[in-house]
């Protein structure tokens, strides 16, 4: 499939501007954990008040990557793990016989952080939101490009967001995994601006991925190597320009 | 019945988190939810979570009764009043 990618917003820690990441790709800036937040002062207390870590994160992306513009596109959300910190507290609270907080249970679904988008910007176009184990970020572009072709459509948002898990989940998945959001307009292919992406099923069934997924794809696209391999246990990835 | 008012406010503002939002900026007599203060529907449900919790108060959700009891920190305040 062959598509363009335009305004990639992303936030990792202490890399967070286009020029953060250049510098990362380029092995210049190495990336720390840190828990800063972005302000999103455009977005109403009253709204505000109901934004976790992870939505503030996913805002922050979507808002940066969309600008004055393109406030009726199409989105396509995903994630891993979704906001798992507040579904692990909901859990607890079961387990432990308290009442839940009606809204965080209102907003533990995986859909939760793309609505809460949608009443803010008064955007009612389609949006999904998926998780597809550790190839969640490669998905969402293929989910995209196909919705992109079916619909017609010229672009689509495209937002991943995932944190590190919570400490009682730690042993169930790779230690690589960052708290990271990502977004971007996938767009129809053009001479300027464009990505190949194909993939295949892993035939070597020891295969890890080297690094964080998204940030694989992410070193890909802010160097300048034409192209990458990510490998993950169910897929070999190519993406080349 | 004021150290309960603003034991209710500081209350509404932790719950909610209303952080911009100082207990003297509520109104005892004004509408908490739509007009007044802006709560809405999900905001009244975690309230009567922490209500209960805080007061051992359990307010029925369907009721006409509960709105009035909603209405104020006044009212909230007195219904709390009479049933703790």
């Amino acid at each position: 499939m062959k598509f363009g990618i335009e305004k990639c917003v992303a936030w990792c820690g202490n890399l967070r501007t286009s020029n953060d990441w250049q510098l990362w790709a380029q092995g210049e800036l190495t990336h720390t954990p840190d828990d800063d937040l972005p302000p999103l002062k455009q977005i109403p207390a009253m709204q505000r008040r109901r934004l976790s870590r992870f939505a503030k994160l996913s805002f922050h992306c979507m808002l940066e990557s969309l600008g004055e513009n393109n406030q009726d596109l199409a989105c396509v959300f995903a994630s891993r793990h979704g906001d798992l910190h507040k579904t692990a507290k909901l859990i607890e609270d079961v387990a432990s016989k308290d009442d839940l907080s009606p809204t965080h249970f209102g907003l533990s679904v995986h859909n939760a952080v793309i609505g809460l988008y949608s009443i803010f910007a008064k955007n009612k176009s389609a949006m999904t939101a998926i998780s597809a184990g550790e190839d969640s970020f490669m998905m969402a572009m293929v989910d995209a490009y196909g919705k992109l072709q079916s619909q017609n459509l010229d672009r689509i948002l495209v937002v991943y967001t995932d944190e590190v898990v919570p400490e009682k989940y730690h042993k169930y998945v790779s230690d690589k995994e960052k708290t990271i959001s990502v977004a971007f307009v996938l767009t129809k292919h053009d001479i300027e601006n464009n990505i190949m992406l194909t993939f295949e099923p892993q035939d070597n069934s020891e295969q890890c991925s080297a690094e964080f997924q998204p940030l694989e794809f992410l070193r890909f696209f802010f160097s300048h190597t034409n192209n990458a391999q990510i490998h993950s246990k169910r897929y070999k990835w190519h993406v080349s320009r | 019945m004021s150290e309960l008012i603003n034991e209710v406010k500081q209350l509404i503002i932790e719950t909610l988190e209303l952080e911009d939002i100082e207990p003297a900026d509520i109104d005892d007599e004004e509408a908490l939810f739509v007009d007044g203060l802006g709560l809405d529907s999900i905001d009244a449900l975690e309230l009567g979570v922490a209500i209960k919790k805080a007061y051992n108060v359990k307010i029925d959700g369907d009721s006409e009764d509960s709105k009035k009891h909603f209405y104020s920190v006044n009212s909230l305040c007195q219904f709390i009043e009479q049933n703790r």
